[in-house]
């Protein structure tokens, strides 16, 4: 795997997980106030460019990797956004979670592996 | 209890929807995607030529209807939950070559699909008491 094609997994990686915790601070936010408000609009619309980035540079990964090759990536997700959701978002993390999401990932990983 | 969403608006409903859209899109997606590679031009890291195929456009537009139904799961369900869950779809996609396209499934991919299984049912489990809150 090239320099650049390590570089594009990992942006589009990161992008996925940062629209995934801003769009989930912009929904909870909309349960006091509501849809028509600035935060919203702002939080909601970062986080669907965040998304856009991600989706187009999976596509042009997809042109040149296996589907199975690009899948134990989009594994450690899981792994990234519980984490991240923990410390930012401060939601809730117990051990039965923690172990849920690392088995989900390794999993993951196998079935692409094989 | 008296507040949860029910029928449509249930949030777990909206999961399973929003799954089922990403995972016919991800076939549809690598099809598309594979028809019109062009791998010589730069540009193409960028996945915008993907967009010469149709397959590729129906695939945006479940993209979209799943992408709703996801903000919608958001807003109700931590994402520490709702999130490791939706990945049930990296099984899926494996089983539904297994079980539609008559592909074989190597031992080592049973053993990673067991795992995720496994995995689901820990972060599912405190989903009753979510349900009680909800």
């Amino acid at each position: 795997m090239s320099f650049l094609a390590f570089f594009f997994i990992v942006v589009s990686l990161v992008t996925f997980v940062a629209a995934q915790l801003i769009l989930k601070r912009a929904m909870v936010g909309t349960k006091t106030t509501g849809f028509r408000n600035a935060q919203f609009v702002w939080k909601a619309t970062a986080g669907i460019i965040l998304m856009t980035i991600s989706f187009f540079l999976t596509l042009g990964l997809l042109q040149r990797f296996d589907l199975s090759y690009l899948y134990p990536f989009q594994g450690l997700s899981v792994i990234f956004i519980t984490l991240t959701a923990a410390i930012v978002l401060k939601e809730k993390l117990n051990l039965r979670l923690a172990i849920g999401a690392l088995l989900i990932s390794v999993g993951i990983v196998l079935v692409s592996l094989s | 209890m008296q507040n949860r969403p029910s029928g449509f608006a249930n949030p777990w409903l909206q999961l399973t929807l929003s799954v089922a859209c990403v995972l016919v899109s991800e076939f549809l997606l690598k099809r598309g995607a594979t028809e019109v590679a062009n791998t010589d031009s730069a540009w193409s890291w960028t996945g915008i030529n993907g967009l010469a195929s149709p397959l590729v456009w129906w695939a945006i537009l479940l993209i979209i209807a799943s992408f709703i139904s996801w903000l919608y799961v958001l807003r109700h369900i931590p994402i520490t939950i709702a999130f490791p869950l939706s990945r049930v779809v990296d099984i899926l996609v494996p089983l539904g070559c297994w079980i539609f396209l008559g592909e074989l499934i190597s031992p080592l991919r049973w053993c990673g699909i067991a795992l995720v299984v496994i995995g689901l049912a820990l972060v599912a489990k405190p989903i009753a008491r979510i349900e009680e809150r909800l």
